[in-house]
This record gives structure tokens, sequence and C-alpha cells, in this order.
């Protein structure tokens, strides 16, 4: 006969998770309640154990889980949320991004229209820094598409190919029983492609502002389409965004990463940040066999040989590293940043990403790259 | 019928017996996952020892241990079962010409059985090991989540073997990432971390029989030590006791630099970690781990 009492508080106490923000569903209370069936109850530390291994199934979840528990059974007023509910935060137009007046230096739109590009061209050549917050619409759905494309790798896996290299048994042998174990047509299997891994990291400090937006619209494509990325967000601290990215809605997604940046459009310390994403996810091997992109401006406030350090790292690890930067979108420009500047030898390919045009070369990279490639 | 355990208590002391020093909290999982049932899914860091809490289960038990490794691309070939095709063909010639029928030659002699298959159709108690779970593609683990749930595999030409007794199985996973929630929800999961100073000395001690009570206490000291640097790989329980096996093995009694520096190479595998080491921190952590036992 089980204790009342009990299954009461080990109700009350999922209620308590779940404001926590996990996730504990009906059939994870039914094992509490069968595992503190088979425990000694008066021994806090089977309870313990016997709670936190049925109720929580990841890893970040275990510090939401042992305050609630101290709360619960200690009997500790009940503390709040572990996240903090933070004031749904807008975005801050930028410059960029604000209504310019019409006549100011638009000059180069007015002469390519006169002469006969349709628009969409224009606005793909068009730099994000001086798009307006009607064009920056416009060219979102053309982003979205440009993000689509991943790279792919060869799995070790068969599947049935007329032109394929390697025999399929199973069918020759089923194929040959009418024949007395003659094998009269051959059949063939070869390696499917999947979708390779990919991490994408993006500089969301100060002077990355003018692009921000739109290289995170680029981020939520790739993110949507499908599993096996990963996104991260950052400036003097990294922060991950695929949960928040994963939204459907480009608009929600993106105002959700911003919310959840802590240092949007603060200072950049690259090599913190990469060492920081190397520490955590790179020794989880992350990045093993991925392919990496990192789109920042290589503007570095900590030290650059940090940067080429932590670049080394990871480019031992991954499969390619691409980096994208939209001051490379100006003729004029020379990586002679001291960040940039030690992370390029570590580059497999150095692209611009200031325009929609460059967004889609990006997008036409991802989806081809097959091989290493020199910086 | 496998080993029951009546408590956490009995459980761990079969675990010591079989030199597997488990916290509580080990136990607890172990213990609760055969009592309800459930596939227990074990999570930390490298070399904490996740491999060998199953081993010692399954030797505890007196189970047979099937291990499954995975690895990007496995599939159901080398996972659940084949078909043996040379013998087929072989049999078929040897036949007369058409004497062989598809029932036969589609038959049990002529299956390839893979870990777990082996595990489901045991008769024997075992402990199915499905190790590093996170390394196998994403339909290998939304098959694992059939099989976990029903302990049964379909194979199309013989039909459904269902498990005579459900095996313990225990997965293990180093997080490269996350698993799906389905598959999560079928399990108990624990996380491992690394032990505190009192209960790594005391594992050493139990896995290198002959190990100097000092040396020991001073090598873990200084492991532990180590963990606390800034380091690519920090070492885990595994590296300890590899360790103090070679230290033993040296016949030595006590930790010194110069000792540390000629087999930090057990302790330490990236050469990055290994240089930081001996150039900014050796000499302290040792006096350290010294400190510890003299």
């Amino acid at each position: 006969m089980r204790d009342r009492a009990v299954v009461r508080h080990v109700v009350t106490f999922g209620r308590i998770l779940r404001e926590a923000g996990l996730e504990v569903g009906p059939q994870r209370l039914q094992d509490a309640l069968n595992g503190l069936d088979r425990v000694e109850l008066a021994r806090r530390d089977d309870v313990y154990w016997t709670l936190r291994q049925t109720l929580v199934a990841r890893v970040d979840d275990l510090a939401a889980f042992d305050s609630a528990f101290t709360a619960w059974f200690e009997r500790a007023p009940v503390r709040p949320p572990m996240r903090a509910v933070e004031q749904p935060q807008p975005i801050r137009p930028s410059v960029a991004f604000g209504e310019r007046p019409k006549d100011d230096g638009s000059a180069p739109d007015g002469e390519l229209q006169s002469k006969g590009w349709s628009a969409e061209e224009v606005l793909r050549q068009k730099d994000f820094a001086s798009l307006s917050p009607g064009e920056l619409e416009q060219v979102k759905k053309l982003i979205a598409r440009a993000g689509a494309c991943r790279p792919e790798r060869r799995s070790r896996r068969l599947r049935p190919h007329p032109r394929g290299r390697e025999l399929d048994l199973r069918r020759l042998v089923r194929g040959s029983l009418s024949t007395g174990g003659d094998v009269i047509e051959r059949s063939f299997r070869r390696r499917k492609t999947v979708p390779r891994k990919l991490v994408l990291l993006c500089d969301v400090s100060g002077s990355m502002e003018a692009y921000t937006r739109a290289l995170l619209l680029f981020v939520h494509a790739v993110v949507g389409s499908g599993r096996g990325v990963e996104a991260f967000a950052f400036g003097t601290r990294l922060t991950r965004l695929t949960p928040e990215l994963a939204e459907r809605d480009p608009e929600k997604a993106v105002a959700a990463a911003a919310r959840r940046v802590v240092d949007w459009t603060g200072g950049t310390r690259i090599g913190a940040s990469l060492k920081a994403f190397n520490d955590e996810w790179g020794r989880r091997a992350l990045t093993r066999g991925a392919v990496i992109v990192i789109a920042s401006d290589g503007w570095e406030r900590g030290e650059a040989a940090l940067v080429g350090q932590e670049m080394a790292r990871l480019a031992r690890a991954a499969y390619a590293v691409v980096w994208v930067n939209p001051l490379k979108g100006s003729p004029e420009y020379q990586p002679l940043a001291g960040g940039m500047r030690a992370a390029l030898p570590y580059v497999d390919r150095f692209l611009p990403g200031h325009n929609l045009a460059s967004l889609e070369g990006l997008g036409e990279v991802l989806a081809g790259i097959e091989r290493r490639h020199a910086a | 019928m496998s080993t029951h355990y009546d408590s956490i208590d009995e459980l761990s002391q079969a675990l010591l017996d079989a030199s597997y020093l488990p916290d509580r909290g080990l136990a607890t999982a172990l213990f609760l996952s055969l009592e309800l049932e459930k596939p227990l899914l074990l999570e930390g860091e490298a070399g904490v020892g996740k491999t060998e809490a199953a081993k010692a289960l399954a030797r505890a038990q007196g189970a047979r241990l099937i291990r499954l490794q995975c690895y990007e691309g496995l599939d159901v070939a080398h996972a659940v079962y084949e078909w043996n095709y040379s013998r087929q063909l072989l049999h078929i010639r040897a036949a007369q010409e058409g004497a062989v029928s598809e029932e036969e030659l589609f038959g049990p002699e002529f299956l390839i059985r893979r870990p777990l298959l082996e595990a489901i159709a045991s008769e024997e108690p075992v402990v199915l090991l499905i190790d590093e779970i996170d390394r196998a593609d994403d339909e290998f683990e939304a098959f694992l989540l059939e099989v976990l749930s029903d302990f049964q595999i379909t194979i199309p030409e013989i039909g459904t073997i269902q498990a005579a007794r459900k095996p313990a199985v225990v997965l293990t996973s180093n997080r490269t990432r996350e698993l799906h929630d389905a598959l999560k929800r079928r399990c108990l999961f624990h996380w491992i971390g690394h032990p505190a100073l009192e209960r790594e000395i005391e594992i050493v001690r139990l896995r290198v029989p002959g190990v100097p009570e000092r040396l020991a206490a001073q090598a873990a000291a200084f492991v532990q030590g180590l963990r606390t640097l800034d380091l690519a790989k920090p070492p885990g329980v595994a590296e300890t006791i590899d360790w103090a096996q070679a230290l033993a093995a040296l016949g030595r009694q006590e930790l010194d630099a110069e000792l540390v520096e000629s087999t930090l190479g057990s302790v330490l595998k990236y050469h990055e970690d290994f240089e930081t080491v001996r150039d900014a921190a050796l000499a302290r952590l040792v006096e350290e781990a010294r400190a510890v036992a003299r």
C-alpha cells in the first residue's frame, strides 16, 4: 500500500520542477514513486538519488533540481524558477536599420535600376548596413533560402543503387534462389550521403551590430534545415543559441536569441570565447568532423595570440573552418586587425558576408564543401 | 535467474567484491535500474568509469557482458543481425536443383547474431552495454528506442523474437550531442562526476593491488590538483589508475618532481596540457600532493 503522503509529496515536487523548467511527465513521476517504494525513505541520500535519477534527464537541469530538492526536502520557501524571466527586450533598432533620408547617398540604387537591373538584384548586392527596414523585410526570405544549404558527408550506410560499387549480398542470395545458386543479376549498393555536422558561431559585439541581424537570420535558416546544426553567439562570452533559433518564426527566433545573449552589442573577446567553446563543446567532440562557420570582423579586445592558439585547436578537430567577415566586402579591406590576422592561418575559406549575394555564396560553399582547402 | 539484491547496500557490496567501488549515487542508479527494469543512461566526462560500471555489474551478477560499441554509421547489420551470405550461396549450390526453399535459407543456422539480438535472445542473464550511444546517428537511436521499449526484435524472414528475460541495460554517453527526449524518457539518468579525494584514493588502492598507501594517496591528490587547472582534457579516474600502476611498477614509494615529469604522459594525453603543467604547475602540485600523505 503506497503511502498517500509520499504520492502527494512527489506530485507537488514534480510541479515545482516543472516550474523550474524541467520536463516532468507522468511516466517520470510513476518511475519516481516506484523507485521510492524500493529504497529507504529515511535516508535522505537515497531519496535524493532516486528522485534525481528518475526525474532529471539532462545535466543542464541538475542545478535546478538540486535547488528545488533542497527547498522541498528541507521545507525552505520555494525559490522562483531558475531561469529568471528577463524583460522582453526588443532588438535595439540600430542606426543601420533605421529609416534614413531617401536622398542620402542613394545614387547607386537609382543608377542600377535605370540600367534595368531587377530590384532583387539590387538588394542582393546592397550592403546589409545600408538596408532600410522595408528592404530588410524583402531580403529576409532570400536569406532564409540561402541558409537552407547543408554540407554533406558520405555515410557508412548503404542503400540499393544501380551504379553502386558494393554488392548487395542479401538481394543477390535471394535472386539466386531460383537459379540454383548461380548469380545472374548482380545487385549493388552505394553509400548514401547525410548532412555533415555544422556549427555556426556568430559575433554579436558592437562592431558587428549592422550585420548581426542579417547573419542571425541566416543562422536561423541553417538551424531550421535539419538536425546536426549548433548555433552560438559570442561577444565577451559564449552563448548557445540552438534552442532559441529552433523556433520556426524568424522574427520570434531572433528576438528570443537577442534576449538570451547578455553581451549583445558589447565588447569582443574572440580568443576567450573560442576557448570557452573548445573547452566545453570541443571536448565533447561537437567539432570533430564538423564544418565550423565563424562570422566576425576579427576585432579582438583581448590578446591576439589566444585567438591563434584556440583557432589551431578548433582547426585540428574540424573538417573545415569557414570565416565570414562582413568587412571583406569592401575592396580595400585587408585583414590587419590582430585577431583576424592570428586566425587566418587556420581558416580554410575566408568569405565576405556583407550582403545577400555573399550569404548566397556562403550557402553554396557550405553545400559543396568536400575536403579541406588551403587557406 | 540473475542475482537479486534486496537493498542498495547489498548491491554496493557485490560491486565492491567485483573490484568496483561505487558511490551511493551510482549504486542507487544501478539498483533502481535492476528493480524497475529500466535501462540506465550514464553520462559524464571521459574516464570517470561509465563503461567500467557496466562491466562491474556484469561481474557482480555473474552475468555475461554483451557490449555494443557505437560509432557513426552503425547499422542494423552490425548491431542486430546479418545473414551469412557466403554460407547461403554454398548451401544453394550444394543442394540439388530447386531443392532449397526460402524458409530453409533464411533459417536460424544462417543467421549471424550481433550484440542486440544476442542480448535479447540470450537464455542466460546478460548485461547489455551500449557504449557511447551519442556517436551513433539519429536513425540508429530511433531503432534502439524500439528495442528498448519492447525488448523484442523483428526479423522479416523469421518473425519476432521476444526477450525471455529483460536484460540489464546500461547506456553511456559522452554528450557529444543531446540524445532524443524519447530515448531519455525510457531511461533512468545518472551523471557521474569526478570522485572526491578520499574516494579516488580508495579506488586506486582497490584497482592497483600492492600500491604503497602513501603513493596512492599522493597520486590521487596530484591528479585532483591537475583537474583544478585549465586543461584541454582533464584526467579521469582511469588515468589515475593507469598512472598509479606505472608508478607502482617502477617500485616507487612516493612522488617527486622528476618522477612525475617522466611519467606524466600516462595522465595527460595532450601535448599542450603536458607543457602547461610541466612549465607552470608541476612543482607546486607535487608539493601539495606530498603534503596530503607524508
